[in-house]
């Protein structure tokens, strides 16, 4: 199977500061992976990369059997939808939506921005200003805007990240509806493991300017290579053991009996459980019980133990 | 209770200081005697038909009118590009362009007239309209930079970037996207650039030459030779030209958010 996206040995730079050190990334037609990290770790540099808005200093990149390494933004067939949407303050909705392809000189135009505004439930605001419209609707223009235009890929800046908590559901909803209507192979950025693990078919773990680890949710979920996965996806139990470590998450950590003794220094009431903080010999120990379990009081000494079978191992502490 | 009667004192005063000399030509331009005198000997709207009625007023008002428009004109069509540059790109000595682009805003009319006159104009021999319409074109060029700057900063960059994946070149997201969501600093930018021209003396002083001159550098002139109330009139009637101007700059898009 070729690739329809692919990133070989691609460094981005700014001056003398490396965003992003040879990384190589190969994506399927169709597909939807996540570039997922912490901020400053490469994530969106690299989707900008991509869409031609930073060049880069080295590497290739090639999009639908296209090296698109040196074509302009402009000619890339790559869609985005910006954080914060970036729609044309003085267009309306329609023209918002008919902007690139006015520039294209698309003949049934009207059809297809209408047809644009019906994927994405806004046809009665057409002739809307944007700055009339919330949050959620305005990334739904920014969507159809980009869909119209029926982009080789689409790359989505975190999305999610500027709705509130019942919209973000709404929309993650939408844009697996829309990935599996259009078939569009999507890039999407976001420092957010609940809504990577969620919506995508891979992901990208990226660390520094390079990628950690890719995989599938289950398998990034499941079996973090490395400290730094592992806390991402809630093992936050890290104990070194030979040249790599063992991680647990918090509801594994067996609390009253075993061979290892802490003191309770935190406690937090967090809905259906109640985290704990140990101060033990082997480090913090975060654990959980649940919520109606009895709590315990700051100073207590409690033992506890670190079952083996729940344990996952990691290839680094770090 | 003497704090709101004191602030009402202080205001009234300071609005009378700062408007009362354009009451004072107004009514020394209704006089309906011979001489320029407050306050008025009678009244009557003679000066005000005799304004219209003075060849040289004519010709001086049609160089100041084309002056400003077109000075201005050519100093928005230099400073757009050098405010988007500014604003856009991290520029080497970026701060030194600023500033340099704001000297003749700082440095005294006079001077400015006479270095022109003395290194420009003198040495090349460029026509008197010519040296007028570099130096207006210099002196709006800072108030361009600055208002459209200023409208720039309160726009986003990444709506850009949207044009240029939506398939625009470089160009066409400045001509499709930027330049319509700055219009209301460029137009801001046009009228304090026309009323800067316009009524700008101590350059145009120098500059003015036989045959061609600003017009208030010509009703400098007239009030040597002739000391009637024509020149009150013609004084009050381009007051209100820029009261109306900026009233209407106000009204239709905020003027005083770009100044």
């Amino acid at each position: 199977m070729s690739d329809h996206l692919s990133l070989e040995d691609v460094t981005i730079a700014y001056g003398q500061t490396v965003a992003v050190e040879a990384l190589d990334l190969a994506v399927a037609d169709g597909e939807l992976v996540t570039l997922l990290g912490p901020s400053g770790c490469g994530k969106t540099t690299t989707m900008r990369a991509i869409a031609g808005l930073v060049s880069i200093r080295s590497g290739r990149i090639e999009l639908a059997g296209r090296d698109i390494t040196r074509v302009p933004p402009s000619r890339r067939g790559v869609g985005l939808v910006f954080q914060s949407y970036a729609l044309f303050p003085h267009l309306n909705v329609f023209e918002n939506v008919a902007f690139g392809l006015r520039l294209a000189g698309t003949s049934d135009l009207r059809r297809r921005v209408e047809a644009g505004l019906a994927t994405v439930g806004l046809s009665d605001f057409a002739g809307r200003p944007v700055a009339a419209l919330s949050g959620g609707q305005q990334q739904r223009v920014a969507l159809a805007r980009s869909l119209v235009m029926e982009p080789a890929l689409l790359l989505l800046d975190e999305p999610l990240s500027n709705l509130d908590a019942r919209l973000r559901l709404d929309m993650r909803t939408e844009l697996q509806r829309l990935q599996r209507e259009t078939g569009v192979t999507m890039i999407f950025v976001t420092h957010d493991q609940g809504e990577a693990l969620a919506l995508s078919d891979r992901i990208v773990v990226m660390r520094d300017g390079r990628i950690e680890q890719i995989g599938t949710p289950e398998e990034i979920w499941s079996r973090p290579i490395s400290g730094f996965v592992a806390d991402f996806v809630g093992f936050e139990v890290i104990v070194p053991e030979g040249d790599g470590a063992l991680a647990w998450r918090p509801s594994a950590v067996a609390l009253g009996a075993g061979p290892h003794r802490g003191r309770v220094v935190g406690t937090a009431f967090a809905g259906e459980r109640r985290e704990i903080v140990l101060e033990s010999p082997l480090g913090r120990i975060k654990a959980e019980t649940a919520a109606t379990a009895p709590p315990h009081a700051l100073g207590t000494e409690l033992a506890f133990d670190l079952p083996r079978e729940r344990a996952v191992r990691l290839a680094r502490v770090g | 209770m003497t704090g709101p009667i004191l602030r009402g004192l202080i205001l009234a005063l300071t609005l009378l200081f700062l408007i009362g000399p354009f009451f004072i030509i107004v009514a020394a331009a209704l006089s309906a005697g011979q001489s320029l005198a407050f306050p008025p000997d009678g009244l009557s709207l003679r000066w005000f038909i005799k304004v219209f009625e003075v060849e040289s007023f004519r010709t001086s008002f049609a160089v100041s009118m084309s002056l400003a428009i077109f000075g201005t004109l050519t100093a928005l069509l230099l400073g757009i590009p050098a405010a988007y540059a500014l604003h856009r790109y991290p520029i080497p000595g970026a701060e030194a362009i600023r500033l340099t682009l704001s000297t003749p805003i700082i440095v005294p009319g006079l001077i400015v007239g006479l270095a022109l006159l003395r290194y420009l104009v003198i040495p090349t021999g460029i026509g008197i309209y010519a040296a007028l319409f570099l130096a207006h074109t210099a002196l709006v060029l800072p108030y361009a930079v600055r208002v459209v700057s200023a409208s720039l900063a309160n726009l986003r960059s990444d709506i850009e970037e949207a044009a240029l994946l939506l398939g625009a070149t470089r160009t066409g997201a400045f001509l499709r996207v930027v330049l319509p969501n700055i219009r209301g600093g460029v137009l801001a930018a046009f009228i304090l650039g026309f009323v800067t021209s316009f009524n700008q003396v101590p350059v145009s002083l120098f500059l003015s030459g036989p045959g061609v001159r600003t017009l208030p550098i010509d009703m400098i002139a007239y009030m040597e030779i002739t000391y009637d109330p024509s020149v009150a009139a013609l004084s009050a009637l381009l007051a209100l030209m820029s009261v109306g101007i900026v009233f209407a700059a106000e009204r239709t898009l905020g003027f005083s958010r770009y100044v």
